[in-house]
């Protein structure tokens, strides 16, 4: 398998020096983001997003399992995040590289540690059987902030979701197909989301959503994953630049005005696509939804 | 009408294309050629890769014998001889399957295989790779219900006749000579060749088919190749547009 091309000698100097210049290569200012470009399939639980030439799939699928013995009151929440060749040649298919650790990593602390999928909800009957909801994540395009665009993605369509309706009848649950019951959305309980910071010349310049080869010449990263009420989920530091603690508040400060601006263009993508789907305005009497 | 197709769509990839058909939208993507690894180098020819993956879940035996059924036919319509020592990775992402899929009750990755198969056959093309021939495929059901075999069928027509009492699957290069055949459920010699006939009318012949109805899409008459060379020409028309150009 081929390696990643690295970046050239005089490239990384064209860059480092344009930095130095307060210039980047696609003209952005510092702290902003490529355009995000946020689409649903037809099917319920699918997120096309497109960061820059970035492009990630989640897609959300759903079955009836076993509860683990030690969780009973819980569904069971997995996100599988597995590379391509599509990507970049240099992924080989069953060697997970050090990206792709990273990248699951990050999207499993971020979204399924800080909770935010209410799991309990997605139980049937405790101890025998519950929900197994599985985030599939597709890198289809690989052009740097591929945690950041996954993130999205994966929330995305987590708020896009319906489960099929469930009846219980003591020790006998029937899942109700599509045609019988509205499908009802999962219980979300916040909206995490990645900001990941690239830090050059020793941590004197950091740039918001660097793209490949930005990501080439880079220094270090830190990955801030926060939800839009402030509420920071993790931080993560790779790479080996040290970090003044200062410049780490500011990144949180930073990372809260994105996170807020990206969810309410998440927000704003999941309603237009229902009131497309929404036509003739049934979908509220349709709906099998209790108020929380 | 044919399949919807977006060609050479990806950044990074050398090739790709978006096939959509169906309900089935499959993405594409082929590098090549490229650096091989010595374990599947060739001296005198180009190893080829195929990679399926599924749009939930992980790789299982299903998507191996997928990968095996391409391989081989890919590999018949690629000039290996002309790239040795190289390698040609072809990674087919499904991204979705039509509702109801499962519960047509017959072996889905058969349903599956000609519209992997033609999107790969799009992707190597969006890539430039020696090709000696092309190939289209198409599925055909026989169902006691249906008067005729049914021509790539949609998962709601395969519903309506359901049961099915075989499916056929059949890939035709550019000669009319027949590059693949996968076949599955009970049927006699002659059903079979009066399958293959009318794929080889649906995936060959320019300009329409003959024979009964259950050809038609949407009151039109698909033809393969027909597609694919439309598919080809407004590739050409759009790379050369700089020469057009007045």
């Amino acid at each position: 398998m081929p390696r990643e091309t690295e970046i050239s000698v005089n490239e990384r100097a064209f860059i480092q020096q344009a930095l130095q210049e307060n210039l980047r290569l696609d003209g952005r200012a510092f702290d902003a983001f490529r355009p995000l470009e946020l689409t649903f399939g037809d099917e319920y639980g699918v997120a096309d997003v497109q960061l820059g030439k970035t492009r990630v799939i989640a897609r959300i699928s759903v079955d009836v399992a076993v509860p683990p013995p030690e969780r009973k009151f819980d569904g069971i929440f997995q996100i599988i995040a597995e590379f391509s060749p599509m990507a970049s040649p240099a992924f080989e298919v069953g060697r997970p590289s050090d990206a792709e650790m990273v990248l699951s990593r990050i999207l499993e602390k971020a979204i399924r540690r800080s909770n935010a999928l209410d799991t309990e909800s997605l139980c049937i009957i405790a101890g025998l059987k519950c929900f197994a909801l599985r985030a599939d994540v597709h890198i289809i395009d690989h052009d740097g902030g591929l945690v950041d665009a996954s993130c999205i993605a994966v929330m995305a369509a987590l708020q896009h979701f319906r489960r099929p309706d469930v009846v219980v009848e003591g020790e006998k649950a029937t899942i109700l197909s599509v045609r019988e019951r509205e499908p009802i959305p999962l219980s979300i309980l916040h909206q995490p989301l990645c900001v990941s910071f690239s830090y050059f010349e020793d941590g004197e310049i950091f740039l918001i959503d660097a793209n490949l080869s930005e990501e080439q010449v880079r220094n270090a990263e830190i990955i801030v994953t926060m939800n839009k009420h402030g509420e920071v989920c993790q931080i993560a530091k790779y790479g080996g630049a040290t970090v003044d603690p200062l410049a780490l508040l500011n990144c949180t400060n930073v990372a809260l005005q994105k996170v807020k601006e990206m969810s309410k263009i998440i927000q704003g993508k999941l309603e237009a696509d229902a009131k497309k789907r929404d036509a003739g305005g049934l979908m509220a009497e349709l709906s099998a939804e209790n108020e929380r | 009408m044919g399949p919807e197709t977006i060609l050479s769509h990806l950044h990074r990839a050398d090739g790709s294309a978006t096939y959509t058909y169906n309900g089935y939208s499959i993405i594409g993507s082929v590098n090549g050629p490229i650096e091989v690894p010595r374990r599947d180098e060739h001296a005198e020819e180009a190893t080829i890769e195929v990679n399926v993956r599924p749009a939930v879940g992980v790789g299982s035996p299903k998507e191996r014998h997928l990968e095996t059924l391409l391989h081989n036919t890919l590999r018949s319509i690629t000039l290996i001889r002309s790239i040795p020592r190289t390698l040609v990775q072809i990674t087919l992402q499904i991204r979705s399957l039509p509702e109801g899929e499962a519960a047509v009750g017959v072996n889905s990755s058969l349903t599956l295989l000609p519209h992997l198969l033609n999107t790969a056959v799009l992707a190597l093309l969006s890539t430039s790779v020696p090709l000696a021939t092309i190939a289209t495929s198409v599925l055909v059901a026989v169902s006691p219900k249906a008067p005729t075999p049914l021509l790539s069928p949609t998962a709601t027509e395969l519903l309506r006749v359901k049961p099915i009492r075989s499916i056929h699957v059949f890939a035709f290069s550019g000669e009319r000579k027949l590059l693949l055949n996968e076949s599955d459920g009970a049927f006699s010699v002659n059903e079979w060749d009066e399958a293959c006939e009318m794929a080889e009318e649906v995936c060959c012949k320019e300009g329409g088919v003959g024979l009964g109805e259950g050809m038609d899409v949407d009151g039109q008459q698909i033809n393969m190749e027909g597609w694919l060379r439309d598919v080809v020409r407004r590739k050409v028309e759009l790379e050369q547009r700089w020469r057009t150009a007045d």
